[in-house]
This record gives C-alpha cells, structure tokens and sequence, in this order.
C-alpha cells in the first residue's frame, strides 16, 4: 500500500507533462480525459490511502521516495508522511479537485488555450499534494512555493488583458513577501535545531525550547508571515480579492478550497511549534478575529459576485486562524473541510451565473434569476446556508466548535467568541445579500439569459451541494495528530450562549431579507447620510489597505527604481567584468608558445613553492 | 662459502620472492601486459585496425572485469595485499584501476571512430593507448617511489607518440609534432624535478615507501626532506597542469589528435591523481603548514588563471584545457579540506569523486568533439559548433550535458562533485579556498554557457557541416550515450555511488 503513497502526486504530474509535452496539439476530448482523469485516479488512491487511516487514525504512513545525497551532516530527502491530517488534505484536494476539473471540461470548452489550462491546473494539484504529504519543511517548501507559481499563472490565465497581468502579479509578489518570512523561519529552524524533518523538529523543539522562549516565538512569527500572506489573512490580504481576474474554476480551486488554505494546514502542522509559543497563538487568534471582521464588512458593500465571494473566503480563514489561535486545531482543520465544500459550490455556482449571463459581474444588473438559473439558484441556496452556519448545514457544525473553543480560550475567550459572534451575523447578512440581489426581485438586465448546463457541470454542483449539506456529519481522522487537547470534547456551555450563537446568522440573514428581500429599508435610504456614505466607501475599499500599501510600499519603491534608472549597483558588476577581462588580457600573454619561457616558468614556480616552503616553516 | 650466503640473503632482501597469490593480486596488470604482446603480434601477422581495436578492448575488459572481482572480496573485506614493496592492492588501488580500465575502453572505441580514416598505420595507436593504461594502472596501485616513476613514464612515454600520432598524416592534426615535442622536454623536466625530490626524501627517511610507517610523517622529518616533498609535488602539479606548471596544457590540447588529448585529460589526470590522493592520505603531509600553504597557493592561482584563461577562448580544445587547470584546483581544494587527517575522510571521499566526476566529464566532452570530427579535419573551434542544436540536436544534447556538468549545474554529476567540495571546505572551514572556487566557479559559467548559446544560435552560411557518421561511429555514439547516462544517474541518485566512495576509506 505504501507504494501508492508517491503514486498521489505522480498522477497529476503525469498529467501535467502530458499536456504541457503535447503543446496543445491534443484533441479537447482527450485533454479533458487526461486533465480531470489523472485528478479522479489521484482520487480513487487518495481514497484507498485514507479508508484504512479514517478506521484507525493513529495509522501513519510513510515512504521515503528517495535519498539524494548525505554528505557529512547534511542528508536531502524527499520523504512523504500520510497521517490523519494529511488524510483529510489529500480527501479534499483530489475530491473537490475532481469535481472542479470535470466542472472545468465544461466550463472552460471555447477556450482557445484548454490545454494550458488542465496542464497548469495538473500541477497545481501535484504541487499542493507535495505540500500536504511532505515529510520535511524543505519538500513542503517545494510545494509551496509550486502551487504559488501555479497561482501566479491561472490568475493571469487570460494574459491578454494587462489588468490580468497586473493582478497575477500582485498576488505573486505580495504572497513572496510571507514565503520570505516562511523561508527565513526555515533557516532559523534547520540552524538551531539541525533537522527539518518535521517529526523530529517538533520533538527537539519540545525537548530544547521551553514555552515562551525567544527562539520559539521568533521561528513562529516567521512561519506564521508565510501563513498570513498565503491565506490572505492580515495585513497581507489585498491580493485574494484581484485573484478573482483568473477563470472561475481557479477561484473555486485555488482561491476558495485548497490553495489559501496551506496556511492554516502549515500552522496546525507545526501546532507544536506554536503551542510553545502562546503569545504567537494569542496573535494567530487576533489576526483571525481581525481578517474576520474586516473582510466580513468588505463583503457587505461589494458589488462584483466574485470579489463577495473573495473577501467571504477571507473571512472564513479567518475563522480558521481564530480556531487556531485559540487551540482548536482539530475543528480549524474541519471547518477548512467544510469551507472547501460549500465555496467551492459557491463558485462554480457563481462560474455558471457568469457564464450564463455572458461575463456578467456586477450582482445588481442581474436580479430575480431563481427561474431561468434553477440549478445555480439552488446551488446559491444551499451554499449560502451552509456558509451562514445555519443549523445542521456542515458551515453550522465546524463554526460551532471554533467559537465554542474560543469561549472556553483562558485569554480573552469571551473578546474572541463576541467577535466571532458578530462576524457571524456579517456572514448572514452579505450571503444572503447575494441571493437576494441576484435571485429575487425583478430582473435587471440580460432579460432572455438561459443557464448554461450540461453534464459535466451540474454534476459537481449537485455533489457539492449534498457535501455542503451533510459533510458536517463526516468524521475527521485527527485525533491521533493533535493529541488530547485540540480536540474538540463535549462542550459544556449554557443554552443561552447557545440560542445565541444560532440566532447570530438568523439575524444578519433577516436583516437581509428585510434590505434587499422585501426592501423594507432601501439601501439608498442608509446611504444618504454621510456617515454611513463613509463607511460604505471605506469598506468597499477594503478598509483602506491598498491605498495605503499603494503610498508607502509601491510608490517608494518605483521612486527608488526611477533614481537608479541607470543602475548604479550594475556598474560594480561591469568592473568585475572589465577586471577579469583585463586578467585574462594579461594572463593570456604569458601564452606565448615559446619552450623556453615554459621552461622558465616551471622553473620559477619551483623556486616560488621553495620559497613559500621556508616562508611556511618560519611561520 | 659465507660470502655466498650472505650475496644470496642480500639479494633476497632487495628482491623478495612473489608468491603465486600475490601474482594474483596483479592480474589486472598482468592482463594488460599480455594484451600488448598479443596486439603487437596481431600486428607483426597482419594490421587490422579493427582486429587490434576488438583484442584492445577485450583485453581491457578483461582487465576491469578481474578488477572487478578483487574489489568485491576486498569490499567483502577481504584483507589488502601488498604485492612486493611496490604495490599495495587494496580497494582503493583497485577502484581506480577499474576506472582507468573503463576509460581506456571508452578511449579505444572513440578512436577507432576518430583514427579509421587516417592515411597512415592506425594500429599502434591502440598499443600506445594499451601501454599508457598500464602506466596509469601501475601508478594508481603503486606502493613505492620506484613503482610511481616507472608508471609514470610508461605512461608519459606512451602519451608522446599519441599526441604525435598523424605525424606522417598530410591531413593530419598540423601541430601535432611541436605539441609533442613541448610536452616531452617540459616532462622531462618534471620527472627530472620529481626524481630529484625523491632522492632527497630517500636521503633523509632512508625509505622509498609511499605507505607504511617510514614516510608516514613526512611533513616533520626534516627541512630537507620537505624540500624534496616539495619537488615531488612540483612534478604532480606539471602533470596536473597546476599554475604555474600549466602552460603546456593549451599548446598541448591544441596541438594533439583529439583521442590523445582525452586519454591525457581522463586517464593522466585520474591516475596522477589517485597516486597523489594516496601519497597525501599516508604521508600526513598536510599536518605540516608549508604543505598546505602551497597547496593553497598552487589551488587558488589554478582556478582563478584556469576560469580567467578561459574566458576569452574560441577554441574549444584550448577552452576545455584551461577548464581542466581550473578544475584541478578546486580538486586540490578538496585535498586541501583534511584529506588524511579525519577517521572519516570526507574531503578523501569528495577528491575521489571530483576525480571521478572530472574524468567523466571530460571523456565526454572529447568524445562529442571527436564525433564531430575525424583525422582528416578536426571541429576545433568554437564557430564549428554554431547552430548544432538544429543540425544534430542529440550530439548538441550530449555536449550540452557535459558543459553543464563542468560548471556545477544540478542534476548532473558535476553539481554533486562541487557541493561535496565546497561542503568538505566549509565543514574544515576554508574560507579564502571557498572565496576562490566560489569566484571561479562564477567565471566558469560564462565560457561554459557560451559553448552552449553557440550551439544554439541559427547555423548561418559559415556553419560548418560536421563529418557524416559512419559505420565506425557506432561505437563512438553508444560510449558517449553511456557517459551522458552516468554523469545524469550521478547527479540525480548520486547515493550509492557515494556510498561506494566512501567505502573506499572506510
């Protein structure tokens, strides 16, 4: 069974040089065949990995794939480790992944470039496998930073358009500043504790770092910089929302259900590390509840379906990083499960309003579709509850244990839960703002659109929305990993508290209803005084951050590029040039081709190494 | 009746008796022995260029196939034998001697393709390349000052005549015959160096012995016999083609055929080397602050000359020599590391496999050049190379490799060789060694790349057409396609062949 362990990536990647070999000169039947069959293999092996690790989760697989060399002290592996909490990454990567290429085949079938795209796509999902099994931090790393090129590539899939371009870059370079940090943490790690195999870090972390040493907070801080700024959260978040410039499918995939999750998964990976750590916990909670809150209100006032969905993705890792902070691993973990169900529902329901109202964005030149897209309709539907935690949705179970966590967190529990609380009535208010808008009411343009289906893109849906249903009663095989605490035990909490966090997404939900539903209070009216007129502006900016990161990071920066415009570091690198072109002048004369002077030379060399001989032994 | 006994005892003391088992430990020496006579009697019966190239090279695989099995029992450990005081058979010798035997193979089949149409007697190359294996073989399993001259000069010897081979060829390499000429008064000067050193060292310790206890703290015996370590060395580095033992190196690449220059790059390297590793592991030589001083001054000015030489080169047998006195250099940097001095002897285990790697990659190197070029006409320059990716994508593929390889690119052989150098230099922390190679292997790039953005440039008019592959290429083409394959397994799952080094010393 180990065998099949190194087969997971392989598969995709097999399917990545298939396409990207062929140059595109592949019928589009057999791209598809390739592109989504190597992801619904990589399935079926994923599955039968993890069947055995769900029954008992203390399974841990193994296989090193081979050594490269060991020289001395320094050892290059490349190992993988399959445990419970790999085993759900990988169920959701190859799952949800499935379920987004065969969406693709559809979506994606005029595309000029099909081949490009399931090449990448391949990639993508070889890269984040790597991520997920890798046995040490320097392989993860290789993930890592594979899944940001292939990032870097889909957002600006369409390359035509330089706004595309532009956006792809923005999320390339903003995610390199938290891979800086990440791979400085990295160095940190391998210098004081000589290994990066992640078993034994941990353990010699545990045996030399006592809780709340220098060292444990600085490796922390550093991993968590590579964490914050691949998951988007604060104060790297600006570039999810422009993300949404690459095809849908890639926002579904990528940008919603796996890739901006490393970040959670590298932090619970490392949980030891940060257990050390409390003060960096703490912080890891406060960025959450911060992300939360912040992108929850940007969600509200935005007017692009795909830039809501964005700042909701970023909310809801916000909730992630929230449960992390506060120590629930186990139910983070659950609600990134959860989470990839119901967003990726959400976009590639939204990818069928898209494609349906020819290129369509803006929610409020759409309204009272329910009819004419019934499936996305329903799709919305469920996805929206699911995402508003309502009870008995999957949203409704992992939300739940965060907050409920987050009571019980010794430090400011009540702050944190309170926060969460009110993010949660956010949540309710802009997901069904998005219904409302979108569904009901009557139709503001694109009048005779007819839902584009088919096969290969309602079935996704109609899988998805049954996993946004029921997937909260799946069962998760992390016992093993995050040990005793972490772990979400019985709660005991007063039924107020409770009726409470139940009634939060009711209410955001109602207040929705009443604005845009039956449009009790009309927008229009809130708007007219100034006040909420600013905050309406700031939060549809996204609070600011771009603007601000425009002034003090990119503005000087160019200023400083324009004063070097002629490079003055460059002309150090020329004189090295001119010197050795100078040397080599020189030295090719004693190339004389003369016997004697060869002699001569080997002559006076004899007398130099003499000479250096009793320079040496006067020494 | 006394007199007698005591003449018999003293010339049993000066040649002891050799046992039939200790014969045996010289098989792979007595195998080459043989094949010269036989070849030289095939010869005499009727020249064959073919039939003296197949007994060539079954007597070499012969030869590798006997070493091969010594150095089983002796990895199994089975105890290392010394055969006389001249030879020490153990897995070390017998690594090499498989090597050697390997490249002398490889050497043999690429000029059969290279010599078949020389208008001149072609045979006796294949016996001058039998005698310089010998030489080399003898010089690597050597034990003994006596044994290392006489295998040096078999295969100096040997390398005159090769490197003047097409000597009566109209067509032939031109400057064939002054290329020899340098190389034989400028060696003679070096073996005369080298055996002067010798007699120095003999006079002080009283023993010619390269292992065993006699020499075995050269480095304190006394001043003169430093001295003497320091004329030995000097006649190392003229062979090494060290700074500022190095300027033959150029006029010699040029000059010789280029089979020739390939057994000097490979087999004279590798077995100069392997007598010198074995030579500074023995001695302790570098306990002592004059030896690694100018050890370090021969390394440092190799690289940085070598690299700067280099830059500027358009001929690509002159650029190959001047990257062989840089990679000697960083060679000398891994001696340099603590070879002999650590139980472990990770910087031994690095020279030998930078030794290795450099042979490998040279062989390569010269068998894409001898492909593309015969006897009559040699592609030597540069411009001979432009446009080969589009003329002969798969040979512009192998030379590819093997420049990439020489500057230290992942995944081939030469990355591994140079990491494990530069790990053996920053464990014994050699920073100004490092400086050097770290520098040197900067300007490495440059020349070497453009070898490769030549072959990639559109063949204009003035692209050559390299000469049509024949029957007598076959040969040719499956040794290079071997190389190519090895030097890529060594740097993708270099693991066992490191394991293997490293056994070497264990």
């Amino acid at each position: 069974m180990s065998e099949s362990l190194g087969l997971l990536p392989a598969l995709p990647l097999l399917g990545f040089l298939i396409l990207a070999l062929s140059g595109g000169k592949l019928p589009k039947t057999v791209v598809a065949l390739v592109g989504a069959g190597s992801i619904g293999l990589a399935f079926l092996v994923a599955l039968n990995l993890a069947l055995p690790i769900i029954a008992d989760d203390s399974l841990i697989v193994r296989e090193t794939l081979y050594t490269w060399m060991a020289v001395g002290s320094f050892e290059a592996q490349f190992g993988l480790t399959l445990d419970g909490l790999s085993t759900v990454m990988i169920l959701v990567i190859t799952g949800v992944g499935f379920l987004i290429h065969l969406y693709s085949t559809g979506f994606m079938a005029d595309d000029p470039s099909y081949s490009r795209f399931f090449a990448i796509m391949n990639l993508f999902v070889a890269s984040m496998l790597i991520l997920v099994l890798a046995d040490n931090l320097l392989l993860l790393y290789l993930g890592w930073e594979g899944v940001g090129l292939c990032s870097y590539l889909l957002i600006g899939f369409w390359y035509v358009d330089p706004k595309n371009g532009y956006a792809a870059r923005k999320a390339f370079v903003t995610t390199r500043v938290g891979d800086t940090s990440m791979a400085l943490g990295l160095l940190l790690l391998f210098t004081q504790l000589g290994s990066l195999d992640i078993q034994e870090l941990m353990q010699a972390a545990v045996a030399n770092w006592s809780v709340g040493s220098g060292l444990a907070i600085a490796a922390t801080l550093l991993l968590l910089g590579g964490a914050v700024g691949k998951s988007a959260q604060l104060p790297l978040q600006t570039w999810l929302p422009d993300a949404m410039a690459g095809p849908t499918p890639i926002s579904a995939l990528i940008h919603a259900a796996t890739m901006v999750t490393a970040g959670v998964y590298l932090v619970a990976r490392t949980h030891v590390l940060f257990e050390l750590a409390p003060s960096v916990q703490l912080l890891v909670a406060c960025i959450g509840l911060a992300t939360l809150l912040l992108a929850g209100f940007t969600a509200m006032t935005q007017h692009d379906i795909k830039r809501i969905l964005a700042y909701s993705t970023i909310s809801q890792i916000g909730y992630m990083f929230l449960g992390l902070g506060v120590g629930a691993w186990s139910a983070s973990v659950f609600h990134l499960m959860t989470h990839a169900f119901f967003k990726a529902l959400l976009f590639l329901a939204a990818g069928t309003v898209i494609l349906s109202l020819h290129h369509e964005h803006d929610i409020f030149k759409m309204g009272g579709k329910r009819r004419q897209l019934p499936i996305a309709f329903a799709s919305f539907l469920i996805g929206s509850l699911a995402l508003a935690a309502f009870p008995f949705t999957s949203g409704y179970f992992s939300k739940d244990e965060i907050l409920l966590a987050a009571l019980e967190f010794e430090t400011y529990g009540t702050w944190l839960w309170l926060g969460g609380v009110i993010g949660a009535v956010l949540t309710g208010f802009y997901s069904f703002r998005l219904v409302f808008v979108v569904f009901f009411g009557g139709s503001n343009g694109h009048h005779d659109a007819r839902e584009v289906t088919g096969f290969s893109m309602a079935a996704p849906l109609f899988v998805l929305m049954l996993l946004a249903l029921v997937g909260g009663f799946l069962t998760q095989p992390t016992a093993a990993v995050f040990g005793a605490h972490g772990q979400a035990g019985e709660h005991t909490v007063s039924a107020a508290l409770h009726a409470v966090m139940i009634a939060a997404p009711l209410l955001g939900m109602l207040a929705s209803y009443l604005v845009y539903g039956i449009g009790l209070i009309a927008p229009d009216t809130i708007l007219r005084s100034g006040v909420a007129r600013g905050l309406h502006t700031f939060w549809f900016s996204g609070w600011g951050f771009d603007w601000v990161y425009q002034r003090v990071f990119v503005a000087p920066f160019l200023w400083l590029a324009r004063l070097n415009k002629h490079d003055i570091f460059d002309s150090v690198v020329s004189l090295l040039v001119r010197l050795t072109e100078t040397a080599n002048e020189l030295l090719a004369r004693s190339q004389t081709g003369s016997l004697r002077w060869y002699v001569l030379s080997v002559v006076g060399g004899m007398v130099v190494v003499l000479l250096a001989t009793d320079l040496g032994g006067l020494l | 009746m006394d007199y007698d006994n005591a003449a018999r005892d003293t010339i049993n003391a000066f040649a002891p008796s050799v046992s039939w088992e200790e014969l045996l430990w010289l098989l792979p020496h007595e195998i080459l022995g043989a094949t010269i006579v036989f070849a030289m009697l095939a010869i005499a019966v009727r020249r064959h260029f073919f039939v003296t190239t197949v007994i060539t090279t079954l007597g070499l695989i012969a030869a590798a196939l006997a070493a091969s099995m010594q150095f089983s029992h002796l990895v199994q450990g089975a105890p290392s034998a010394l055969v006389t005081p001249l030879f020490l058979i153990d897995a070390f010798a017998v690594f090499f001697v498989i090597v050697l035997c390997l490249g002398a193979l490889a050497l043999a089949i690429l000029g059969f393709g290279y010599f078949a149409r020389l208008d001149d007697a072609r045979e006796e190359f294949q016996l001058l390349l039998l005698l310089a294996t010998l030489g080399a073989v003898t010089l690597a399993s050597s034990a003994h000052f006596v044994s290392v001259v006489i295998g040096l000069e078999m295969l100096s010897m040997a390398l005159y005549g090769m490197i003047a081979y097409p000597i009566h060829s109209k067509v032939g390499a031109e400057h064939s015959l002054e290329a020899a000429f340098k190389y034989l008064v400028l060696s003679a000067v070096a073996s005369a160096t080298m055996l002067f050193g010798m007699a120095l060292i003999y006079s002080q310790t009283g023993a010619l012995e390269v292992v065993g206890s006699a020499n075995s703290m050269l480095g304190y015996a006394s001043p003169l016999a430093l001295v003497g370590v320091m004329l030995v060395f000097v006649g190392i580095a003229f062979k090494l083609s060290l700074f500022p033992f190095h300027l033959w190196t150029p006029d010699v690449y040029e000059g010789a055929p280029l089979p020739s220059v390939a057994l000097l790059a490979t087999l004279g390297k590798v077995a100069v080397g392997a007598f010198f590793l074995r030579f500074l592991i023995h001695s302790h030589l570098l306990l002592n602050e004059s030896v690694t001083l100018v050890l370090a001054l021969l390394a440092v000015a190799s690289i940085l000359a070598g690299n700067v030489l280099a830059l500027r080169q358009t001929n690509l047998k002159r650029l190959l020599a001047y990257s062989s006195i840089a990679h000697m250099g960083y060679w000398v940097v891994a001696l340099l590391s603590g070879v002999g001095l650590g139980s472990q002897n990770m910087a031994a285990s690095a020279a030998a496999f930078y030794l290795l790697t450099y042979a490998a990659l040279s062989l390569g190197a010269f068998a894409c050049l001898s492909i593309a070029s015969s006897s009559e006409s040699e592609a030597g320059v540069l411009s001979d190379y432009r446009g080969l990716f589009w003329r002969s994508p798969w040979l512009a593929l192998a030379l590819s490799v093997m420049m990439f390889g020489l500057a230290g690119i992942p995944l081939t052989a030469g990355f591994i060789a140079k990491f494990q150098v530069f790990f053996a230099a920053v464990e014994s922390s050699q920073w100004g060694l490092l400086a050097a190679l770290v520098l040197g292997s900067a300007i490495g790039l440059f020349y070497y790349l453009r070898v490769i953005y030549q072959m990639l440039q559109p063949a204009g008019e003035e692209g050559r057409t390299l000469r049509d592959l024949g029957l007598e290429s076959v040969g040719s083409v499956i040794t290079i396609t071997l190389v190519v394959l090895f030097v890529l397994w060594a740097g993708i799952l270099p693991e066992p062949l490191l394991v293997l080094i490293a056994a070497l010393f264990g």
